[in-house]
C-alpha cells in the first residue's frame, strides 16, 4: 500500500466537500457530467457514478464526511477521469478483508469496495488507522 | 634553422576564432570567422567557416526529417483511430438483435467471442429489449465454439441483467466445451435457461407466450405494443 | 434530472387496488428510507394489494437504493401486498449485476403494462 498523490500533469476539475447527504447526490451528479464530457457512453457513466456513490457514502457513514478531488489526465493513451476521496476518519484496519465480497462492518453493510472496484478501470486505496482513508478510482472511455 | 611562422595579429585573430567556436558551441550557427588578411592562418579560418556551414546544413536536414516523421506519426495515429472506430462498428453489426416474432428477440452470435464483443452484445440486447418491449430474448451461440471465463461471466451477466429488466433470456446452442467451462466456473445453472438448439428455444418461447397451443400457432395472440399501436 | 435540495415527497397514487410510485428524482439515502416507510404506511391506510414502483427515470441505482428496493419488496409482502419494479434502465441493470446486487425475490417488469399484468397475476395467485 502506498500513499496516493496526484500527477502534476493532471487537470484539476474541482474539489468538493461531502458533508451531507445532499452533497453525496450533488457531487455524484457532477461526476456524471464530467464523465459525459470525457466522452463516456451511458453505461460507463452509470458505472463511475455508481462507484463513487458507494465511496461517498462510506465517507459520510464511517468518517463523518470528506473531500472529493476530481481530475482529468492521460493514463496510458486514455483520457481518464480521476476521482479521489479523502477523509480523516478512523481508517480501515484490515483492507484485504474489506475488499472481499460479503464483508460487513457490523452495521449490516460492507464498504461496497469490491463492487466499486469492479465498476472502474483502476482502483487504489490507502488507509491508516486513526488517521484516515484515501480511495482513488479512474475511469476512461 | 627552422623557419619561424609569423601571423599577423595572431593573438587577436586566435581570440576571435575562440569566440566564434564558443558561439557555435552555444548553438549560434550564424557566426563566421572574419578574416581580413591572407596568410597561413587564413586556411584554418576558412576551414572553420566551412565546418559551420556543414553543421548548419546537417541541422536543417535532421529538422526536416523530424518534421516528416512527426507528420507520418500523426497520419498513423489517425488511421489507428479509424480502425478502432470501424472495429466498433463491425462489432455492432456482427451481432444484430432481431425481433423474429411477437415478443421474441433473437441475437445470433457467430465467431469467437471476446470480452469487448460480449460487452457490446449485452448492451445492444438490453437496449433492444427495452425498445421493443419484448420479454423473451434468445441468445443463440451455436456459432461459438468456445468461451473463456470472462466471456462466460459476461453471458451470465447478460441473462441476470435481462431478468432485472423483466425479460427472460434463453441461451441456445451451447457446445460441450462451453458447457464444461460453465460448470467449472461453478455457475449456478438454475440461473440460466438453456436450450440445445435455436429451434427448441423458439418453441419454448412461443409456448411461453401462448403463441403455440396444442401444436398450433396462434397469430396475433400476443399483443405487443406495436400491434396495439397499429390498430 | 434536477438536483432536488428540498425535502420533496415522492407522490404515491392509488389506482384501483394498486399503489403507483414514480421515482423521478435522484434520491439521497434518507429520502429512500422515508419512501419505504411512506409506501408501507399507504399500504396499510388504503388496503392496497399491489405496489408498482416505476424507476424508468432513475439513471443510477447504487447498493443502498438497491437494498431499499428489495427491502421494500420483502416488507410489503409481509403486509400481504405484491411489489413489482418497472422500467429499469439497461445501464442500471448492468451496474447492479456488476455490483453484485442481483435482488433475488424482487419482481420486475419491462414497463407499466406488463407490471400491472404481473401484479394482477401475483394477486390472483395468492388468493
Amino acid at each position: 500500500m502506498h500513499e496516493i498523490v496526484s500527477d502534476k500533469n493532471w487537470e484539476n476539475l474541482g474539489q468538493y466537500p461531502v458533508q451531507t447527504e445532499y452533497d453525496i447526490v450533488k457531487v455524484r451528479q457532477i461526476v456524471r457530467s464530467y464523465a459525459k464530457e470525457t466522452g463516456m457512453g451511458i453505461v460507463e457513466q452509470t458505472r463511475i457514478t455508481t462507484a463513487v456513490s458507494e465511496l461517498f457514502r462510506n465517507m459520510y457513514n464511517y468518517a463523518g464526511g470528506g473531500e472529493v478531488l476530481i481530475e482529468k489526465g492521460q493514463i496510458e493513451d486514455h483520457t481518464a477521469l480521476i476521482i479521489t476521496c479523502i477523509d480523516q476518519g478512523p481508517g480501515i484496519p484490515d483492507i484485504e478483508r474489506a475488499m472481499t465480497d460479503g464483508f460487513t462492518t457490523g452495521m449490516g453493510m460492507g464498504y461496497g469496495l469490491p463492487g466499486a472496484k469492479r465498476l472502474v478501470d483502476r482502483f487504489e486505496i490507502y488507509s491508516v488507522v486513526n488517521k484516515g482513508t484515501t480511495v482513488r478510482v479512474m475511469k476512461w472511455r | 634553422m627552422e623557419e619561424q611562422i609569423k601571423f599577423e595579429n595572431a593573438q587577436a585573430r586566435i581570440e576571435h576564432i575562440e569566440d566564434v567556436l564558443t558561439s557555435v558551441a552555444a548553438g549560434n550557427l550564424e557566426v563566421r570567422v572574419e578574416s581580413t588578411v591572407e596568410d597561413d592562418l587564413t586556411g584554418i579560418e576558412e576551414a572553420i567557416n566551412i565546418l559551420i556551414e556543414d553543421l548548419t546544413w546537417e541541422l536543417k536536414q535532421s529538422k526536416k526529417m523530424k518534421e516528416e516523421l512527426e507528420e507520418k506519426l500523426k497520419k498513423i495515429q489517425e488511421q489507428q483511430k479509424t480502425i478502432i472506430q470501424q472495429q466498433e462498428d463491425l462489432l455492432e453489426l456482427s451481432s444484430p438483435v432481431t425481433k423474429v416474432w411477437d415478443n421474441i428477440l433473437i441475437l445470433p452470435v457467430i465467431g469467437t467471442l471476446d470480452s469487448q464483443r460480449t460487452q457490446i452484445m449485452m448492451e445492444n440486447l438490453l437496449q433492444k429489449i427495452v425498445e421493443t418491449g419484448c420479454t423473451i430474448a434468445i441468445l443463440d451461440i451455436t456459432g461459438v465454439p468456445t468461451v473463456d471465463t470472462q466471456v462466460a461471466n459476461h453471458l451470465l451477466k447478460t441473462v441476470t441483467a435481462a431478468r432485472l429488466l423483466g425479460a427472460d433470456c434463453i441461451i441456445s446452442g451451447i457446445s460441450p466445451a462451453i458447457a464444461q467451462t460453465i460448470v467449472h466456473l461453478g455457475i449456478d445453472l438454475s440461473a440460466i435457461r438453456t436450450k440445445a438448439t435455436l429451434q427448441d428455444a423458439m418453441l419454448y418461447a412461443m409456448k411461453k407466450n401462448n403463441q403455440l397451443v396444442d401444436g398450433k400457432i396462434q397469430v396475433d395472440k400476443y399483443e405487443s405494443e406495436e400491434t396495439v399501436k397499429n390498430k | 434530472m434536477n438536483i432536488d435540495f428540498q425535502e420533496r415527497r415522492i407522490p404515491i397514487i392509488k389506482i384501483r387496488d394498486y399503489l403507483i410510485v414514480s421515482i423521478q428524482v435522484d434520491m439521497h439515502d434518507k429520502m429512500a428510507v422515508q419512501l419505504q416507510s411512506q409506501i408501507l404506511h399507504e399500504i396499510e391506510r388504503t388496503g392496497a394489494k399491489g405496489v408498482l414502483i416505476d424507476i424508468s427515470v432513475l439513471e443510477m441505482v447504487d447498493s443502498f437504493i438497491g437494498r431499499m428496493l428489495s427491502g421494500m419488496a420483502s416488507m410489503a409482502s409481509i403486509m400481504d401486498a405484491a411489489v413489482v419494479i418497472v422500467g429499469m434502465q439497461p445501464a442500471v441493470a448492468i451496474t447492479l449485476v456488476e455490483l453484485g446486487l442481483e435482488m433475488p425475490g424482487v419482481n420486475t417488469a419491462l414497463n407499466m403494462e406488463r407490471g400491472i399484468e404481473l401484479l394482477e397475476k401475483m394477486i390472483n395467485d395468492s388468493l
